[in-house]
């Protein structure tokens, strides 16, 4: 580095030192809130820390605790897996539907974008209240709804087998955030192969098949990578409605990490979850990436 | 002349330089001293605010700095503080007990005082608050309890005597049985909120035994078996409200007020805070203990906060001095005549605004049992051992068992039990 640096004629290296200067605020940012928290967790995750007491190396015990000696954990990992592999297709079907719906072009469309949007921007919290009136058993929006036409809801967020497809459900109600990004795809999407399609005799299904799709697959795979990554930190709706229950049938691997670390004061073992689902998201990732390569198309190509 | 004027000229240009270098020696005299605290219906910001302003004039040589946070991020706040080893408050509520390794040891500070002494406060918080492995953490500062509140225009319309004080278990079902009218939706009485309260304790149940090392024998012993089962027939009974109702028609993370307020519920298990809700909402109401079991000691859940001074302070003696007038005599006084708090201190509680009213009075005679906290805080890993055993309290919840399952259930947690409490104790301690 240091040889490249005495190569480079006294132009470039001023350009380079003030390219460096103007990224230097971003530099500090990232080494003080992100790669120093990082390092710090995984050495925190080889200790027993209560924080409040200094913390004790202790090795892989945490690790091995995790993998041999921790039903929760395991528990927590196959609710939170479920979790994924139920609210993950829906978000991206039901996000890739209503962004089709919003592509039209209606009178009031701006006036639907803004509407189907606001649930992606109100916190959490507020989401969570509001659907445990929706999906309360006797006096729920829902269930009322349902009494009408003859069918008898579930206890929805108080019932063992249906907690999870109901917290699913309501991340499904959040899906106008990546309608809006896959709006931004749809619309790149020139409108010459349309109708070129057209004219060649494709029909709709057969346009949406071979032209929509297949260059929207940039924003899918980018959706795909946020959505998991979200779907894998679910948290806000098990902490605020279910703690978990009934029968741990809602116990996402958050939740535990954050009772781990702020009920428990187990900040160690804490820091090991951490590090694990971050090797999750990490793996699984890289394997979508992988994978890209056979189903991504770019315009370029 | 030309001499005098001199002489005063230099009177005065060194009046001129010391007053300032006086004025800078006050002010560097005066201690600032950070003190946390929450905004709450018991604890109002505009009343402690009121306090920190009366302690200043009062104290020249010391200046409170008041930093009001909201209750619900409070104890991460605290807790992430406290881990940073800096920038924590002088003064402030040391509701955890893990945060007691960090507490000022206020002993000597105590014998010394004329003004405070443990006897002053009520025993058992004293005991569960302020004393931790034999070291003097803080002060208990106000007191709370959990009672059955009960609708005498309901049992009145429905021919239902009272309540009596020393009433059981099994009557406190057959109670909310008589109580209970599907048709006016009305439930007869809630269930509790997690095992292992009062009503277990009543049964002489614990999780695990008193050295922290066993669970079995304990929580499934025949005591906890006969407490999940009275729970048990209290939900098949129908007349308590499922949790879902709870969480969604009681407002109150506390307790089911709202529920009770409308009448909907004849009996709640409720604390101080609603009486006074109850009292302006018009409510005919009275107040018994939770029931108990015949022959069994009577326990009741009650709590108070502990007020501590940071082991890190620069200023401890200055941060005692907030402290006891905070949670001493004075303080809890100008608290409770200000606002919806009651204090501690029996001989403070007695003046009470309201004494001489039957619900004061009832709150009085609750604070006299024995507290469950007593053994929960001396057992830091009771809630982890709890978390490991929450099936048995679902399942029943959920009306998922059969009433001779129970003993089962509670046999098959153990083992998890188990675990739970040898990695926690290996961690926290027994």
């Amino acid at each position: 580095m240091l040889a490249a640096w005495r190569r480079m004629n006294p132009l470039a290296r001023r350009e380079a030192l003030e390219a460096y200067l103007a990224l230097s605020p971003w530099l500090f940012g990232f080494v003080v809130f992100t790669i120093i928290p990082i390092a710090v967790s995984i050495f925190l995750s080889f200790t027993q820390w209560t924080i409040v007491e200094p913390p004790t190396w202790i090795g892989i015990d945490n690790y091995v605790r995790m993998f041999t000696r921790d039903p929760l954990f395991w528990q927590s990992l196959k609710v939170t897996g479920l979790f994924v592999l139920i609210s993950l297709p829906l978000k991206l079907v039901f996000g890739l539907a209503l962004a089709l719906l919003l592509n039209n072009r209606l009178p009031g469309m701006n006036f639907f974008r803004t509407v189907f949007y606001i649930p992606a921007v109100i916190s959490g919290v507020a989401v969570s209240l509001m659907w445990m009136w929706l999906l309360q058993p006797d006096t729920g929006v829902v269930n009322t709804l349902l009494d009408y036409v003859g069918v008898r809801g579930p206890n929805w967020f108080w019932d063992k087998d249906w907690a999870l497809p109901s917290v699913a459900l309501m991340s499904v109600w959040k899906v106008g955030g990546s309608a809006i990004i896959y709006l931004a795809g749809l619309q790149n999407i020139p409108a010459q192969l349309y109708e070129a399609a057209e004219i060649d005799g494709a029909g709709r299904w057969g346009r949406f098949l071979r032209i929509t799709i297949p260059l929207l697959t940039p924003t899918i795979f980018f959706q795909l990578i946020i959505e998991m990554i979200d779907s894998f930190k679910v948290f806000t709706e098990a902490f605020v409605i279910t703690q978990g229950g009934p029968l741990r049938s809602t116990y996402f691997y958050m939740l535990y990490f954050y009772e781990e670390a702020f009920r428990n004061f187990n900040m160690g073992y804490a820091s090991a979850l951490a590090l694990f689902l971050t090797l999750i998201i990490l793996a699984t990732t890289i394997f979508i990436n992988y994978t890209s390569k056979r189903w991504v198309y770019y315009e370029s190509e | 002349m030309w001499q005098r004027s001199r002489f005063i000229s230099l009177v005065l240009f060194a009046l001129i330089l010391v007053i300032p270098v006086g004025g800078i020696t006050l002010a560097q005299d005066v201690v600032t001293i950070e003190w946390w605290t929450v905004n709450s219906e018991e604890y109002s910001e505009e009343v402690q605010r009121a306090l920190v302003e009366q302690f200043n004039a009062e104290h020249p040589n010391i200046h409170v700095n008041i930093t009001v946070l909201p209750e619900s991020g409070f104890t991460e706040r605290m807790t992430t503080t406290l881990g940073a080893g800096s920038g924590a408050p002088d003064v402030a509520f040391f509701w955890d007990n893990n945060w007691f390794p960090q507490a000022l040891d206020l002993t000597a500070y105590i014998e010394a005082d004329p003004d405070i002494n443990p006897e002053m406060y009520f025993e058992g918080f004293w005991n569960t608050r302020a004393v931790w492995q034999d070291k003097i953490v803080g002060l208990p500062l106000g007191v709370g309890a959990n009672f059955v509140m009960y609708n005498k225009d309901v049992f009145d319309e429905m021919g239902v005597p009272y309540p009596s004080p020393d009433w059981t278990t099994d009557e406190y079902i057959a109670t909310a049985v008589a109580l209970t009218d599907p048709e006016l939706r009305r439930w007869g009485g809630d269930r509790p909120r997690g095992p292992f309260r009062a009503i277990w304790r009543n049964y002489g149940a614990f999780p695990y035994s008193d050295d922290s090392t066993t669970v079995e024998g304990f929580l499934n012993s025949d005591a906890a078996v006969a407490a999940y089962t009275w729970l048990w027939d209290l939900v098949a009974s129908g007349a308590t409200p499922t949790p879902a109702d709870i969480e969604i028609l009681g407002t109150e993370g506390t307790g089911p007020i709202d529920l009770f307020l409308a009448g909907r519920l004849a009996m709640a298990t409720l604390n101080q805070g609603h009486v006074l809700t109850a009292v302006e909402s018009g409510v005919n109401f009275g107040i018994v203990p939770e029931p108990q079991i015949p022959g069994n000691e009577r326990y009741v859940n009650a709590w108070s906060l502990t007020a501590s001074v940071w082991a890190g302070t620069a200023h401890p003696d200055e941060a005692y001095e907030w402290l006891s007038y905070w949670v001493g005599p004075e303080g809890q006084q100008f608290l409770m005549e200000n606002g919806q708090f009651f204090p501690s201190l029996p001989t403070v509680l007695e003046t009470h605004p309201d004494a001489d009213e039957d619900y004061v009075q009832a709150f009085f005679q609750v604070l006299e049992h024995r507290q469950v906290a007593e053994w929960v805080n001396a057992h830091p890993c009771n809630s982890t051992v709890l978390r490991a055993a929450v099936d048995a309290w679902d399942l029943i919840n959920l009306g998922e068992i059969e009433r001779d399952e129970v003993e089962a259930t509670l046999d098959s947690l153990v083992e998890p039990a188990q675990a739970a409490l040898d990695e926690c104790v290996g961690r926290l301690g027994g």
